[in-house]
This record gives structure tokens, C-alpha cells and sequence, in this order.
């Protein structure tokens, strides 16, 4: 039940946007893995996690984010997020994922600033 | 057992299965709306709803698939309670909030956060109400000046 997630990568330099696309649940883990060890993120310093605003993350999701932030900071890689919604926006900032991962408001924004 | 003419009162019955959290999500949500709760409460409450029937598919009733899990929803004219009650003995072990930090170093499970969500987002909560037949999880969520609204045109 509900939409399974998918990932995309799109490479600029040495930024890679994830473009998550569905429900961000404990089901989304093989995902964010296979992503993140994809070869198009050879040299990647900084990470862009642009999310649905109306994407379903609970805290299986956020458990799996938190395994990836460990993975980045392991690897000394910057990571920012763009696109939650106002309450995901709240609930990231009260689990703490803030104060690792910058949130921006656009996708543009987030370039601009990465 | 409910008062059939209460027309406070919302019912559901769940199988144990990942991914039905997400009906009791959306009548949540359509329950608060009906009684005119503000949208970033309808929110809270979605989320916790959410977890509560996690933690009661997963650790309640253990993913048998012969165990429902059950959400009662009361209003009263000021707020929601909702009681998520599933087959298992209750929580024996309630989690510290978590630290993220601890968690970046693989010193704390990244899992274990549904329960700190619940405690940050309602109004009330209380574990561990046992009965014979289940345990219960109650939350209870204010909807904020708009229910006044509601109060007026009842």
C-alpha cells in the first residue's frame, strides 16, 4: 500500500540532487542506498534532497535519512533539502536533522548557496 | 462499545499490516477538518496518529495477521482524542528523545523516534493503558481558535 519511493540523481559539478519521488518510509531504505553508491556520485561534495511537498515521511524515513546523513558526514559531504512542507519542515527541525542539513526553498536557491 | 446515536465518536478497524496507518492518517485528518480544526494541527495529528498505529502494527501486535488494531476518535468540543489500542502487553521499554548526534556516530539505532513525535506533538498522551483484551495508546490534540466555529454553529 502507498507509493513506493525512486530516486533520481541529477549531477551539476560537484553537487547531486536527489529527486525523491513517492513516500519516505523504512521501505525507502534500499533506495537511498543504491543511490547514494551510484556510480554518478563519484566525487560528490554536496548532496541537494528534494523531496514532494506532499511526499508521506514517517519516522521509518526519517530513521532511514538520519542512516544516510551519517553516511555523508562519514564522508565529509554537505548536505541541504528543499522541498518539504511547513509541518516536515517542523518535524526535521525537532528530530535535530537541521542542525546537519540545511533547509532551503528552492531548488534554485539551494544551488545558489551549495 | 460506543453509543450508537454519538455522533462524536469515529470507529476503525485495522488490519496489521505497514501502509493502513495511512487510512487512519486520512479519517483522522477528515474528522478534524469536519470539527474545524487549524490545518498545521490537522498535521500534528496526522503524524501522530500515524506513529501510534506504527508502533501498534509493529510492536503492539507483533505483524500478526490475525490482530487488528483499533482507533476510536472521540471530539468534545475542544479536542481530539484518539485511542490506538492493539493486542500486545504494552511498552516495556520507553525511549529516551533522541540525539541525533549519538545516532550520526552509530552510538544510538537511527530508529525509535515514533514515540518522541507523538510526545512532542499532541496536547496529551499516555502509554501503557492495559486491559484484559490489548493495550491502549491515547493522544489528545487541540485544534486551535477555528473550532470555536464549530462550537458556534452546533
Amino acid at each position: 500500500m502507498g507509493e513506493q519511493s525512486s530516486i533520481g540523481i541529477d549531477r551539476t559539478g560537484d553537487i547531486a540532487v536527489f529527486d525523491i519521488k513517492g513516500d519516505v518510509t523504512s521501505a525507502s531504505e534500499p533506495h537511498f542506498s543504491e543511490a547514494y553508491k551510484h556510480p554518478d556520485m563519484d566525487g560528490v561534495s554536496k548532496i541537494l534532497l528534494k523531496f514532494d511537498e506532499e511526499a508521506y515521511i514517517n519516522s521509518g524515513g526519517i530513521a532511514v535519512l538520519i542512516q544516510l546523513l551519517a553516511e555523508t558526514k562519514r564522508n565529509n559531504q554537505t548536505v541541504a533539502i528543499t522541498g518539504l512542507s511547513e509541518h516536515f519542515k517542523k518535524i526535521f527541525n525537532m528530530v535535530g536533522i537541521t542542525r546537519f542539513a540545511t533547509i532551503y526553498g528552492s531548488v534554485e536557491e539551494a544551488m545558489g548557496k551549495l | 462499545m460506543f453509543n450508537y446515536t454519538d455522533i462524536s465518536t469515529v470507529e476503525l478497524s485495522l488490519p496489521t499490516q505497514i501502509g493502513f496507518e495511512r487510512v487512519a492518517m486520512a479519517c483522522s485528518a477528515a474528522f478534524a477538518r469536519y470539527v474545524g480544526f487549524l490545518p498545521e494541527r490537522i498535521e500534528d495529528l496526522k503524524t501522530a496518529v500515524c506513529e501510534a498505529c506504527l508502533n501498534a502494527i509493529e510492536h503492539g501486535n507483533k505483524g500478526k495477521p490475525d490482530a487488528r488494531v483499533i482507533i476510536t476518535m472521540t471530539y468534545d468540543g475542544e479536542a481530539i482524542n484518539v485511542y490506538v489500542k492493539d493486542q500486545g502487553d504494552g511498552i516495556k521499554d520507553i525511549p529516551d528523545d533522541p540525539d541525533i548526534e549519538k545516532k550520526l556516530l552509530h552510538l544510538e539505532a537511527p530508529r525509535g523516534l515514533g514515540m518522541f513525535l507523538i510526545r512532542q506533538l499532541v496536547d496529551e498522551f499516555e502509554f501503557n493503558i492495559l486491559s484484559d483484551d490489548g493495550h491502549t495508546v491515547r493522544i489528545q490534540i487541540k485544534g486551535g481558535p477555528e473550532v470555536e466555529s464549530y462550537q458556534a454553529s452546533t
